[in-house]
């Protein structure tokens, strides 16, 4: 054995090569660009509007960010999956659990583990039903979720005739909006509690690290032993679950419910993903840069609002138009792809 | 050299991130000669000629073309300059017609509109030319994602002609091609260094660097090491020059070594080294002692009567700490075989029991449950996450093993897990949480096998492991082989290069059409044994001579190349032919081969597709 | 210079191949057709279900009235067609549409004399945008579906600025030519059809056309036969920007009125109509013309919905459901298709 260790070209071996300086890397990384961007926009606001900087506003700020950051979990596991994957039902499917929820919770607690268990329930249909044509029919993810929206919108008109009824429980009120624990409320203990989760999902279980490895090369994961299919059906069913949890916190924001509640979070929620360093090919990112996404787009959102850019003569219209722009900017930061020419 | 050189690349600098694929390398060559680019896996010269050819920008350095300087923007000004190439990944559009992918780029216009006529008067004549080479027919109109592997390449050569070039490069570009497709090129190769053409020439194959090439530069580490005139250099030297000094274990580098050790009068330097790297692991463990023991012992693997897609009837045995291996030509059935073993291919029929109790895995994770591991036959493609860390690469299969309750892992048990293995098959990391993709060929190939150790594997399936990878660590692979053996798993190893087989089994099943057609053991394992047995059984057939042109098969054509080198002995050696031989030899050869030839594709090819959906399913 | 003497061997005309590659080239026209051939199905059977369904189908008014609906949704699939051929998606198309018709409405304000002006501003309008998409997708390589989802939003908001409310007024002259009927059964709205479809096979007959397929089936392949890749992505969004504007102004005339919310429903209708025409998401196979049948399929299905009786609150669902499946059909025969060609990928590929 000591003979065939031995490496003929041993004395002339490049050199190991060299991880870059930690400087280098973290300025690298999206979760520190975005998160810098966070915070200069939070900064931005904080000087035009003091107020802003309230712990109030702050709260509010985060309970705002939570939702899209607790839908774009599913998003998340999604897109690292690989495969093209991307889930545009989320929206419609916040909706949708929103929607059941709130007719049967109709405004009392009686009902509440019940209402949430069946819109939970009506979540899951929708992400096994992606989940089947993305694995067993080969829809590409984008069409087969893109579907699934006029579906799941049909089946909320067919099941509400135009009319959503009831409304949120109180208890599900006071998660959202109520005060409970050190001044924060109960939402944001839910996300923090969450993300911890997903974080550790991820980065500590074997699922999340046979979620990036089947993201990153499915035919390798294939041949290791790893149920491709299965780890794939979960990224898609955890992607409805979280949607509908998301829809439910927004159904206790709201109070009651309306046919668009949860579509804005459609695109948004790929955005807030790619943002904080997911890259759609699969197999990279992961959740915390999901969350500074999620704020960045939340505190961007909010200080276009109190500029008072939109609103009065323009409408919406300059917010939108800036949103837009930043988003190009903060993507142009780092979410390039490679170029054609090494 | 006092008039400048038609070509001159002078201090031609390029960084990947941390890894430094050229330090500064020069090269000059002349019009009217065919110049071979020689080095070990990763000695930059792909990279240097993808400078030239404009497709990579370098760091530094200046590239001159009749003392012009030549500063690409990318390979539309290099094409201007009447450069063109043939890559290793080729740049053919497979939703094409082959026709439309000849004159892609250069489409002759007609009042702004493509003009298909003139496309055709432009590109039929290389496909004429070539005819030959795609079994006597001209595939204008096929779409190129229907042809083979050989023929797609024949295809892109062509796309580089019909383009004119002054400079034309070929990177291996003979890889995947069968020997009658070699011929076809190597005549033209012969007309075009006639008319002037300077042809640049990089091969694993040093009977074909013999059979074309006036010069050849020597590349190591990014540098060029020295330029020499291939008639005044012995083989031997060649290699000891690419492989940094006469080291023992510098065999030829890919399935080199088959094809060129048999070329007559040329080999005997490298014969001389060849019996390499691989033979000593095992005598380190004493194989004959090994086999002795592993035939008292009852099987561990035991195969009846195995059928499936490309499988016909298999039986087989393997004892603990016995190394099988699978020979016979290309695409018989041994990819088949192992995939089907490790339940990524479907079986139709038969049994297969592992320590005397029957199993029957429907995907690789029910095998790997039984105790059985696959190293695939492509690492980038099949064996790794390539922008993964090399910690999760090798944690991959075991992962659930190690975990708390099976759901909370422990990075700090996962890296030692790692480590322990690392340090066991001896790879070179910089950090575990690197991406796999950083390290070399060698070491990733061992990451490949390695990972698999935590699982403590009863059988080991090797689907040609040592593919691609250069000598030295082809050495350390069977190490890590003979090591599993020695642990007390049986081994089975399918392998293109039959040098291999004889060098690190202890028994060798030869296969043919999906069949195992013979037994070779002890005394009679050598290679000359295996080339027979493996041509035995085509002439039983009375099929003649045309059947051993298997460059169809495997799931990797790669492989197909590596392989075509064994079965053609001496006869029909490039060596013999190439340079010298007229286009009439080769066109009697091509007449006998054409229809058996073409029959043969049609039933590999599909397998092969299915071998991958399998993979992907 | 270098081409060899020209031997018309007989093997040289195409036609008499041997039984091998003859079936497999059936076999390869065949897998290539699949699609084209689920969509015509598909066409024929919503067509026969409309006529029975429908007992006026035929009539002069009922048939302009279909093909003035069928247009615009046609139209933008056609735009979003060039895009996803060339490897990219534009998923602000919808936005563009709506930009480019509420420029043009307010630029014609209902007077013939200002048609011309405003048609060329639409149209311009379309284009630039769909400059800005190809050089933030092209130039700044950002992945196209966040991208353009970034962009659309700019759109969208200049759409709302240009045109606060939905309304304006059309020039006369463009919404009755619109609606007329050429030599009794002939409907404006179809001929237009049909000179977008002849417009499309003009362009695969140009180099672009052939260089947009080859972009979208192998970006880097494509980049070292000197096909100028960026300039393709660009000019596929430009193209596909400029045909929305024309949807926008199909709009337009077909509804007298612009409407700035539009957007992200003309969108994902458009990936629906291309993806059920037989386009392969991932680019480099398909064509306009499947997704401009895809997209009259989509159109008869939303009428036989209707017209077959389903209850109000039903038919959104009915309707996603029928899509869904045509979608999965068309999926599945489109992706088998790639699948076969991925595999034939992975294996050419060595280690290198």
């Amino acid at each position: 054995m000591s003979v065939s260790t031995a490496e003929p070209g041993a004395p002339e071996q490049p050199p190991a090569p060299t991880r870059p300086p930690l400087l280098h890397r973290l300025v690298r990384d999206p979760v520190v660009i975005s998160g810098s961007v966070a915070v200069l926009l939070w900064g931005v606001a904080a000087l035009v509007s003091p107020s802003f900087a309230d712990w109030n506003q702050l709260v509010t700020l985060m309970t705002v960010a939570s939702f899209l950051g607790v839908i774009s979990i599913g998003q998340t596991l999604v897109i690292i999956a690989g495969g093209e994957g991307i889930d545009l039902s989320v929206g419609a499917t916040a909706t949708l659990s929103a929607i059941v929820a709130s007719r049967f919770m109709d405004g009392t607690n009686d009902g509440f583990l019940g209402a949430v268990l069946l819109a939970l329930g009506a979540c899951c249909v929708v992400g096994v039903v992606n989940a089947v044509g993305v694995l067993a029919f080969r829809v590409p993810p984008l069409v087969m979720t893109l579907g699934m929206i006029a579906v799941v919108t049909g089946f909320i008109r067919l099941y509400t005739g135009g009319r959503p009824e009831g409304s949120a429980a109180p208890l599900l009120r006071t998660l959202v909006a109520g005060d409970t624990v050190a001044g924060i409320p109960g939402v944001l203990w839910l996300w923090l509690g969450l993300s911890v989760l997903v974080v550790w999902l991820l980065r500590r279980s074997p699922f999340g690290w046979r979620l990036y490895a089947v993201g990153a090369n499915r035919t390798t994961a294939y041949l290791s032993g790893v149920n491709t299919a299965a780890v794939k059906f979960s990224a898609y069913v955890l992607s409805s679950l979280f949607a509908g949890v998301g829809g439910l916190l927004l159904l206790g924001y709201s109070q009651n419910v309306y046919t668009s509640l949860g579509t804005d979070y459609m695109l948004n929620s790929v955005a807030a993903a790619v943002i904080g360093g997911t890259a759609l090919i699969g197999g990279v990112g992961g959740y915390l840069g999901t969350v500074i996404g999620a704020i960045l787009l939340t505190v961007l959102d909010s200080l276009l609002r109190i500029m008072q850019i939109g609103g009065g003569e323009w409408g919406d219209a300059p917010r939108q138009i800036i949103y837009g722009l930043v988003l190009v900017t903060v993507l142009t930061a780092y979410g390039r792809q490679k170029r054609l020419r090494q | 050299m006092d008039t400048p050189p038609f070509l001159r690349m002078s201090g031609v600098r390029k960084r990947y991130g941390g890894v430094t694929a050229l330090a500064g390398a020069d090269f000059g060559a002349e019009a009217g000669s065919v110049h071979a680019v020689l080095g070990p896996n990763g000695s930059g010269k792909s990279t240097l000629l993808k400078v030239l050819t404009g497709v990579v920008r370098p760091d530094a350095g200046e590239v001159l073309l009749e003392d012009r300087r030549l500063r690409p923007r990318g390979p539309r000004d290099t094409l201007a300059a009447g450069v063109s190439a043939v890559y290793q990944e080729l740049s053919l559009i497979e939703d094409f017609s082959v026709l439309d992918n000849l004159v892609l780029g250069v489409e002759p216009t007609r009042f702004g509109l493509r003009d298909r006529r003139a496309a055709r008067e432009r590109a039929l004549p290389w496909l004429e030319r070539f005819a030959p080479a795609f079994g006597g027919r001209v595939p204008a109109e096929e779409r190129v994602g229907d042809l083979d592997p050989g023929e797609r390449q024949v295809a892109e050569i062509c796309k580089a002609l019909v383009r004119d070039p002054r400079v034309l490069v070929l990177d291996e570009a003979t890889a995947s091609l069968r020997r009658a497709q070699v011929r076809v090129l190597f005549d033209v190769v012969a007309e075009l260094r006639e008319r002037g053409v300077l042809i640049l020439f990089i091969t694993h194959r040093l009977a074909e660097i013999r059979a074309v090439c006036d010069f050849a530069t020597i590349m190591r580490n990014g540098r060029d090491v020295t330029t020499v005139a291939v008639d005044e250099t012995a083989e031997g030297e060649l290699v000891e020059l690419m492989s940094g000094g006469p080291a023992p274990a510098a065999a030829h580098p890919g399935g080199a070594a088959a094809g060129a050790a048999e070329t007559p009068g040329s080999g005997a330097a490298v014969e001389a080294a060849a019996p390499g790297a691989a033979a000593s692991a095992r005598s380190a463990l004493d194989g004959a002692d090994r086999a002795d023991q592993a035939h008292e012992t009852a099987p561990l693997l035991e195969v009846e009567e195995l059928t499936g897609d490309r499988l016909d009837h298999v039986s087989l045995q393997v004892r603990p700490g016995e190394v099988l291996g699978l020979g016979g030509l290309q695409g018989q059935g041994q990819s088949e075989l192992l995939a089907t073993l490790f339940g990524a291919r479907r079986r139709l029929g038969g049994s297969v029991r592992l320590f005397g109790r029957a199993i029957r895995p429907r995907s690789p994770k029910q095998a790997v449950r039984e105790g059985i591991a696959y190293v695939p036959g492509n690492r980038g493609l099949q064996g790794l996450a390539l922008g993964r860390p090399i910690l999760e690469n090798f944690a991959l299969p075991s992962v659930g093993r190690r975990a708390t309750l099976g759901v909370a892992l422990s990075k700090r048990r996962e890296a030692a897990a790692a480590r322990a293995v690392a340090e066991r098959i001896g790879t070179r990391y910089g950090s575990l949480d690197d991406p796999v993709s950083t390290l070399s060929g060698g070491n990733q190939q061992k990451i490949v096998v390695g990972k698999w150790f935590p699982t403590e594997p009863a059988v080991v399936l090797m689907d040609d492991p040592a593919k691609g990878i250069d000598v030295g660590a082809k050495a350390e692979m069977f190490a890590v082989v003979a090591e599993l053996a020695a642990s007390g798993a049986a081994v089975v190893l399918g392998s293109s290069d039959d040098r291999e087989l004889v060098e690190v089994c202890d028994r060798v099943l030869v296969l043919f059409e999906g069949r195992i057609v013979d037994e070779v053991a002890g005394d009679r394992l050598t290679e000359d044994t295996l080339i027979a047995s493996a041509m035995h059984v085509t002439d039983a057939n009375g099929a003649g001579r045309p059947v051993p042109e298997p460059g169809e098969g495997g799931p990797t054509p790669q492989a197909g190349a590596d392989g075509d080198a064994d079965p053609d002995g001496p006869p029909r050696d490039p060596g013999a032919t190439g340079r010298s031989a007229g286009a009439d030899d080769s066109n009697a050869a091509r007449g006998a081969e054409s229809p058996a030839g073409r029959a043969e594709p049609g039933p590999a090819r599909r397998a092969q597709a299915s071998t991958d959906n399998g993979g992907a399913a | 210079m270098s081409t060899p003497a020209p031997t018309r061997s007989p093997a040289a005309s195409p036609a008499p191949t041997p039984p091998g590659p003859v079936a497999q080239a059936a076999q390869s026209v065949m897998s290539a057709r699949m699609p084209t051939l689920a969509v015509t199905a598909l066409l024929v059977i919503t067509l026969a279900a409309s006529i029975v369904l429908q007992p006026d189908f035929f009539s002069a008014y009922s048939l302009s009235a279909s093909f003035a609906t069928i247009l615009p949704v046609a139209t933008i699939a056609a735009a979003q067609t060039i895009i996803v051929l060339g490897g990219g998606i534009d998923l602000s198309i919808g936005t563009i549409v709506t930009l480019a018709s509420a420029v043009s409405v307010v630029l014609m304000d209902g007077d013939n004399s200002r048609l011309p002006l405003a048609l060329a501003a639409g149209l311009a309008t379309g284009a630039a945008c769909g400059l800005v998409n190809g050089l933030v997708v092209a130039g700044l390589r950002l992945q196209p579906i966040v991208a353009t989802f970034a962009t659309s939003s700019v759109f969208g908001g200049l759409a709302l600025l240009v045109l606060p409310q939905p309304g304006g007024t059309a020039s006369p002259v463009l919404t009755q030519g619109f609606g007329m009927v050429l030599a009794i059964y002939i409907p404006v709205p179809a001929v237009l059809l049909l000179a977008l479809w002849l417009a499309w096979r003009l362009l695969r007959r140009h180099r672009f056309g052939q260089y947009l397929y080859a972009v979208g089936g192998n970006a880097d392949a494509a980049y070292t036969s000197a096909v100028p890749v960026s300039a393709v992505r660009v000019f596929s969004y430009v193209a596909g920007g400029t045909v929305a504007a024309l949807a926008g102004i199909a709009l337009l005339a077909d509804s007298g009125a612009g409407d700035p919310t539009l957007g992200t429903e003309l969108t994902l209708g458009s990936i629906a109509a291309l993806v059920i025409g037989g386009t392969r998401l991932r680019g480099g196979s398909g064509g306009v013309g499947g997704a401009l049948v895809g997209a009259i399929v989509l159109s008869l299905i939303q009428g036989l919905v209707f017209f077959a009786g389903v209850p109000t609150d039903a038919r959104e669902f009915v309707y996603g459901c029928i899509i869904i499946v045509a979608i999965a059909l068309a999926g599945l025969l489109t992706s088998r298709n790639g699948t076969r060609r991925t595999a034939a990928a992975r294996g050419k590929a060595g280690t290198a």
